[in-house]
């Protein structure tokens, strides 16, 4: 909240400036009545996002719509970034049975929602059910896949089943989960803002009004609806059940154009915002930088924190080039990872040593051999495949869409492929258009990001390299990593899974199934009147935590 | 007169189906699977990628997804947005009246500041006002919106705030409402200008090159050799004369600002039409692409029709329902 009196110090510029502003004022008068100087209410954080997809569990999918959700729910767990651990937040406890298939969790006493109404074991067993529900809207959910493993889903998907068997509420406050095969990091999957709880009792009867205006249990609620293109409007939940929020409210602004946000910035009227393409240096010399790359204070407001996503190239193994792991290790050794980050991105991504990037539990630094740079080895790589100097391998297609600085990353790569010997076509189209020639499996060499929905590596393993899985666009098969994913989901004892998944994510760093890229950092910065505002990894800020100058 | 109106009325007819096959055809032949975008760079399971399909009758020929729009359309429904899940209605209902009142701001300083521009050029021909106008018309012309745009952001809204301590700025973006602290009208000042800057300067050049030409007509000169006041020549004989042009780029340019502000409505973060038409494409998201074409070209139809009645107003020699030599 804003209490403090605003310190003047009175210097010759200070007082040229108020004497110019006086004499403006002045003049202006009639026409300045009632005009402010941009700037927030008191109070009340201003935040950045774009358009979001949506802000109702029921799809929340990307992360402008789920950075406002997370604050308005409250899902079973919570991972608290800050000390890398899993928390309770909706419940306060939970077990695990030993063949990791049922979860048993405890609600908190005297939670209610934003309407007043109790949060019970049968409001998570109806939000989840209506996520899967294929007549909740029109169209079904996109994002069930968080809940696929719970028994009864592909019934309830194909609406030949009216409620999911998996779930079960053993009394008002515990709620059991039952899933059709083992899988312990499932506690993980409960902290999605996407599983956060749904008032049962009708206030979501009807969809549209609803999906505009959620009711949540989260720290804040939502002051009015979500007014299309413009903002979103949050405000403080009094009756929230854990310590409440220090701030009266956030503006989450909507912008089209980054550029526009950051001038914004510059001008006082934004508390967050993404730093514009060309201003990062110039921005953390004004600014400062933030100590950890995530918490904003005082003259420590540049956020430069990585990511928990990866920027990869997916190759495709139907090509008869590329099913030889030689070629795909001499094309990874061959980038120049360091170059495109510091000359495109501005330092503002960092070189990925492997799919798996910070910030995920049982992240390694340098964890596959061949995410490097080192031409002489990618040289020699290409010789061991039957390629010396690129002899005999004809020009490979590489495939992106267009904007977001993919054309120019294609083209640094084209020429450290060519360093090698390797000719390189640059392939570029719009995202559409992309995404089906990915899809149908017309190209050679794309790129594509993953994002983690939950800090954990199976979140990369499973879905990128597991048999069959839709992710997998490579087409990468092996039944050795199959397996050890598999088992792996079984084991309840967290070191013992970690280092599982890590014997899986070797292998496939021998075999070089993609060329990991890039780590994506913050290039963010906050305003000089926000305190410990953390804007975690996964591109989510607690507000609650949050406070203001 | 009327009868006229009626006819061009029953002429949007053909147009607006032509439009609706074009769209169609459009539809069909451009890549991009409009369902599987909705998962983004995820894979959509198969099951609810069906799902999505059946609901929204695209697993059904082409001509069968034709009829049910047909369908639809003729009862008032444009369908309902794949991304957004929204009746497509309802996202322009809300979106045109900005597009509406940013178009009618800057039509106004169009009209204001290009046309009497235009005319003081052409009435002080080779002054130096005149070579004012055409040197800053020329600028205009050639600086592009979007830079215009962010110079304009830079100067009212960061640049005057500073040097000012804050007592004086404009909006640099949004359309106003609760989350501003200025005054509504204010937020229109700076993308009314960037909108009207490229298309003033146009109106200026036809109003001056129009009112030359007209002002060395006989009948002008007829006109001055009476004894009227130059001010009555030009006002009540040339000026008439020569605004048929003006109208006509007036009008189509409305119709343009209508539909394709995308620069100035990303600069300025205006919940425009244009750019959610811009961003439809690139989604497939065709609901909305067609409701916003369909109703755009409506829109144009109704503008140029306005605009052909207005002709009579300032030529007497237009008579719209009768055949020559009927008077």
């Amino acid at each position: 909240m804003n209490t403090k009196e605003p310190r003047i110090k009175l210097d010759r510029r200070t007082f040229v400036k108020g004497a110019a502003a006086v004499g403006v004022a002045a003049l202006a008068a009639p026409a300045l009545s009632g005009c402010g100087v941009g700037g927030g209410r008191g109070g009340t954080l201003r935040y950045y996002i774009n358009q979001p997809a949506c802000i109702d569990p029921f799809d929340l999918q990307e992360s402008e719509g789920t950075a406002v959700s997370a604050n308005l729910f409250d899902s079973l767990t919570y991972y608290d970034y800050r000390a890398q651990e899993l928390v309770g937040a909706a419940a306060e406890s939970w077990e695990v049975s030993d063949d990791a298939t049922v979860f048993t969790f405890k609600l908190r006493e005297g939670a209610l929602f934003h309407n007043g109404e109790p949060v019970t074991a049968q409001d998570f067993k109806f939000s989840w059910e209506r996520m899967c529900n294929p007549n909740t809207a029109d169209e079904p959910s996109v994002i069930s896949y968080h809940i696929d493993k719970v028994v009864g889903y592909d019934a309830m998907l194909e609406g030949t089943a009216t409620e999911l068997v998996g779930l079960k509420t053993l009394d008002e406050l515990t709620f059991e989960v039952t899933l059709s095969e083992p899988f312990a990091d499932f506690v993980y999957v409960a902290s999605h803002p996407a599983l956060g709880p749904i008032p049962s009792g009708g206030a979501a009867d009807d969809f549209a009004t609803f999906s505009r205006a959620p009711i949540g249990n989260g720290p804040f609620m939502m002051d009015g609806t979500w007014v299309d293109d413009q903002y979103i409007q949050v405000k403080r939940f009094d009756d929230y059940y854990g310590e409440k929020a220090k701030i009266d409210g956030c503006d989450f602004l909507i912008f089209k154009s980054p550029d526009t946000a950051f001038t914004e910035f510059q001008a006082g009227n934004l508390d967050l915002s993404m730093i514009a393409n060309g201003q990062i240096e110039s921005t953390k010399a004004a600014y400062g930088n933030s100590v950890d790359g995530y918490t904003a204070n005082p003259g420590a407001q540049t956020l430069m924190g990585a990511e928990s996503s990866t920027y990869y190239f997916v190759i495709n193994l139907e090509d008869k080039f590329f099913a030889s792991k030689d070629v795909r290790r001499a094309v990874s050794l061959a980038i120049n990872r360091q170059a495109i980050c510091d000359t495109i991105f501005e330092g503002s991504r960092t070189p990925a040593t492997g799919i798996v990037p910070p910030g995920i539990e049982g992240y390694r630094p340098d964890a596959w051999p061949y995410a490097k740079y080192d031409i002489e080895a990618a040289r020699q790589a290409l010789a061991d495949a039957g390629f010396p100097g690129g002899e005999g391998l004809p020009p490979i297609k590489l495939s992106c869409n267009s904007g977001g600085g993919h054309e120019e990353i294609m083209q640094m790569v084209q020429a450290d492929l060519a360093a090698i010997g390797i000719k390189a076509e640059l392939d570029s189209m719009e995202w559409a258009s992309y995404l089906s020639a990915l899809q149908n499996g017309n190209y050679q060499i794309g790129r594509l990001g993953w994002i983690a929905d939950y800090p954990i590596m199976d979140n990369f393993l499973y879905p990128l390299f597991y048999t069959d899985n839709g992710d997998n666009r490579s087409g990468y098969s092996n039944k050795e990593v199959d397996e050890k994913i598999i088992a792996a989901r079984a084991i309840t004892d967290t070191a013992e899974r970690i280092k599982l998944y890590q014997e899986v994510d070797d292998i496939l760093g021998e075999d070089a199934v993609v060329v990991p890229v890039m780590y994506y950092c913050h290039h963010d910065v906050a305003s000089d009147r926000v305190k410990n505002l953390f804007y975690g990894p996964n591109r989510i800020t607690a507000l609650a935590q949050a406070e203001l100058v | 007169m009327l009868a006229y109106i009626g006819k061009r009325i029953l002429q949007f007819i053909p147009v607006f189906i032509g439009i609706t096959l074009i769209l169609f055809f459009f539809r069909a032949v451009i890549p991009g699977d409009p369902i599987k975008l909705l998962a983004g760079e995820k894979a959509m399971p198969d099951a609810i990628y069906e799902q999505i399909v059946k609901a929204n009758h695209l697993d059904e020929p082409l001509y069968v997804q034709y009829g049910y729009y047909m369908n639809d359309l003729l009862h008032g429904d444009l369908g309902t947005s794949y991304q957004r899940k929204t009746p497509v209605i309802d996202i322009f209902a809300e979106k045109f009246p900005y597009t509406a009142r940013l178009a009618l701001c800057a039509i106004l300083i169009e009209i204001l500041i290009g046309i009497s521009a235009g005319i003081v050029s052409a009435v002080k021909r080779y002054s130096f006002v005149d070579a004012l106008v055409t040197v800053s018309t020329s600028i205009l012309i050639s600086v592009p919106v979007f830079w215009l745009g962010m110079l304009l952001q830079m100067f009212f809204g960061v640049f005057l705030k500073d040097a000012t301590g804050g007592a004086f700025s404009l909006p640099i973006s949004g359309a106003g409402g609760p989350i501003s602290s200025y005054p509504t009208w204010m937020h229109y000042i700076l993308p009314a200008v960037a909108l009207a800057s490229v298309s003033l300067a146009y109106t200026a050049r036809v109003m001056r090159s129009q009112l030359l030409e007209v002002l060395n007509a006989d009948y002008i000169r007829t006109a001055r050799a009476k004894g009227l006041s130059r001010g009555a020549v030009i006002v009540k004989h040339a000026l008439k004369n020569a605004m048929i042009p003006v109208i006509t780029f007036i009008g189509i340019d409305f119709g343009v600002m209508m539909s394709s502000a995308i620069l100035t409505e990303t600069i300025f973060n205006w919940p425009g039409v244009g750019y959610e038409i811009f961003r439809a494409i690139g989604q497939r998201d065709w609901p909305i692409v067609m409701g916003g074409v369909i109703l755009v070209v409506i829109l144009i139809m109704l503008i140029n029709l306005i605009i052909d009645v207005s002709y009579a107003l300032f030529d007497p020699r237009i008579r719209y329902g009768k055949k020559a030599g009927d008077e």
